[in-house]
């Protein structure tokens, strides 16, 4: 009996936090969300009311399972509570709260019927899945993925600072200029443009610490392995014959960190980006 | 005068316990670092004009820790205690003060101040403590610039160059208890951040590149654990045949390319043999400053190089180094 209430109740909230459909929409989060997440909030609230209110939601359950109907009843009030104060915190969200789903949940635990607090788990549970479906993602997206708006990278070529998106591309261009004076066979533009492209992938590298505090993180993308790419690709251009074989492999090893650190980081800021035109 | 120290003397001393009647308690309550002007003056006038005053509340370090979120850099800007090679956990109080003189002196263990000196001190208890002379000292915080200067293999500490020697002097300036003590060897609490000089960065040019070596300064050039100070190196190359280039460069810790303590660094020229010149200027950026400081200007002549008949003549580095002319 309680195995399978669990694996009912289980099935509920899993079933709330997942959705189906062809299109997925993001929506834009609402502006009061910021007082609750950095850089406005260091104390990240409304995340924190998510997980309360998870975890009261799992002391009703776990409690009824083992037919502790006082502390079920403890939990749902704290739930109802925690529901309540989180209603109000993000006005343009207002209308994904029913306050009395919440009430209807704890005079459910109160009647000690477990399928009123089925029912009732049920119907508050939808009310969570809706936002979650609307606005989980996004919310990720916007507050947990540090913002690359506001680092700036100083060209180590021209001494002067820029946005990233915009360093990014002063950066492969010294790499397609090389590319394409190799190719023309015009060897010392392809060296000069060589040379800025590895001072500028090179200083890359300190743009990891704007947000990384730890260097092994810093080290797995941009440590030895990288370091050691530039510095072949540095190699080959001062040949005094280039070969250019040998500077294209020298790209391509410095391009696989390119590629690590964009899938960890392009994707969610170029999503970002468009959230937050 | 003379006669009133020795009476409070003699009064002290015959009455041991009675040392205990000055103890001013709240000194011992992790006090804000204004308290410790009362006595302290010239050392907290110093210690006011330090980063070190201005850790946590700069506006640097506001913006670069994220409103004070990234909770991994926190402990350095507002330490609760400072020891040895050990990072220090964050203070709950008076954070303001980034690194205070209850964070660095006071310690938990003993609830007494602790300093390099032998001091008798009534209102709170001393202790000697050497390790205040020692690079150890700096290393919970600056861990990187102290495993460089480990590195680096010199006897120098980091407080024989950034808490530079004052002489003897009070250390006290609170009336009338400055007459009580004697003057002693004081040290500057500005913890200043040096410039490095011509003489600390050695250029040349040899064997078509140009090298570059930090002969100074007993640790990487620039250094620095999160902050993100540059070098920047500017050469203009003059050909022969009258074309000009200009190579340039920047060095910083976070791109993972300072200079380390004597390890030369080449820079290849291109087209070295028809070098006529190079003009050089090495310029700095502090970690909070805007402003790029002067450090190096030369011109290097690379003429006497080649021999005759326009052949390049490299006799060895050590030919090619003497016969460069500044």
């Amino acid at each position: 009996m309680r195995k399978g209430l669990f694996i009912i109740l289980a099935g509920l909230l899993a079933g709330y936090l997942s959705f189906a459909s062809e299109n997925i929409v993001l929506k834009k989060t609402p502006k009061s969300l910021d007082n609750y997440y950095p850089p406005k909030s260091k104390k990240w609230e409304f995340l924190s009311k998510m997980y309360n209110m998870s975890t009261y939601f799992y002391g009703i359950n776990l409690n009824i399972n083992n037919e502790d109907w006082d502390n079920a009843l403890k939990w749902a009030k704290k739930l109802k509570e925690e529901y309540v104060s989180t209603s109000k915190m993000v006005p343009e969200w207002k209308e994904y709260f029913k306050p009395e789903l919440a009430e209807r949940l704890v005079k459910a635990v109160e009647s000690k019927n477990v399928d009123n607090v089925l029912q009732a788990s049920r119907k508050l549970g939808q009310t969570c899945a809706k936002c979650h479906a609307d606005n989980e993602i996004t919310v990720k997206l916007v507050y947990h993925f540090p913002s690359f708006e506001n680092i700036k990278i100083e060209d180590p070529i021209e001494f002067m600072e820029m946005e990233t998106g915009k360093y990014m591309k002063k950066m492969t261009n010294s790499m397609k200029a090389l590319k394409i004076y190799l190719m023309q066979g015009d060897a010392d533009n392809a060296r000069q443009s060589g040379e800025e492209f590895v001072e500028r992938a090179r200083a890359l590298k300190g743009m990891c610490s704007k947000c990384h505090t730890s260097k092994t993180s810093i080290e797995a993308i941009t440590g030895k392995e990288y370091l050691n790419s530039l510095e072949n690709l540095t190699q080959a251009l001062s040949a005094d014959k280039l070969d250019n074989e040998k500077i294209f492999k020298a790209l391509g090893s410095v391009g696989m960190t390119c590629a690590k650190c964009h899938n960890v980081h392009l994707i969610p800021a170029m999503v970002q980006e468009r959230l937050k035109k | 005068m003379s006669r009133l120290f020795l009476l409070f003397f003699l009064f002290i001393t015959a009455c041991g316990p009675l040392e205990e009647v000055f103890v001013e308690e709240d000194l011992l309550q992790r006090p804000q670092a204004k308290r410790c002007a009362d006595c302290h003056a010239e050392i907290f006038k110093e210690w006011e004009k330090s980063r070190h005053a201005v850790a946590w509340k700069s506006e640097g370090f506001k913006r670069e820790s994220e409103n004070y979120t990234k909770t991994k850099c926190l402990s350095c800007h507002a330490p609760h205690q400072v020891d040895p090679q050990k990072k220090p956990a964050l203070r709950v109080e008076f954070k303001e003060d980034g690194v205070s003189c209850v964070a660095c002196h006071f310690k938990e263990e003993t609830k007494a101040m602790h300093g390099p000196l032998e001091v008798w001190s009534p209102p709170h208890p001393s202790k000697r403590d050497l390790s205040y002379v020692k690079s150890g000292f700096c290393a919970g915080c600056h861990q990187e610039t102290y495993k460089e200067w480990k590195m680096a293999k010199v006897e120098k500490s980091c407080q024989d160059c950034h808490m530079q020697s004052l002489g003897k002097r009070d250390l006290i300036q609170k009336f009338p208890f400055y007459y009580f003590h004697r003057a002693k060897p004081r040290h500057s609490h500005e913890f200043v951040s040096l410039i490095a000089s011509a003489k600390d960065v050695r250029v040349s040019f040899k064997e078509g590149t140009l090298q570059v070596e930090n002969v100074g300064v007993p640790h990487n050039l620039p250094t620095a654990d999160q902050g993100d100070p540059r070098l920047y190196l500017i050469a203009k190359i003059r050909y022969v045949d009258g074309k000009t280039k200009s190579v340039r460069r920047v060095f910083s810790p976070q791109a993972g390319n300072p200079l380390p303590y004597k390890t030369p660094l080449s820079i290849s020229i291109p087209n070295a043999e028809g070098v006529s010149f190079i003009e050089i200027k090495i310029l700095r950026r502090l970690a909070w400053k805007k402003e790029k400081e002067l450090i190096l200007s030369k011109k290097i002549h690379a003429k006497s190089l080649y021999s005759q008949n326009g052949k390049r003549d490299l006799g060895g580095s050590q030919r090619a180094g003497r016969d460069i002319k500044r």
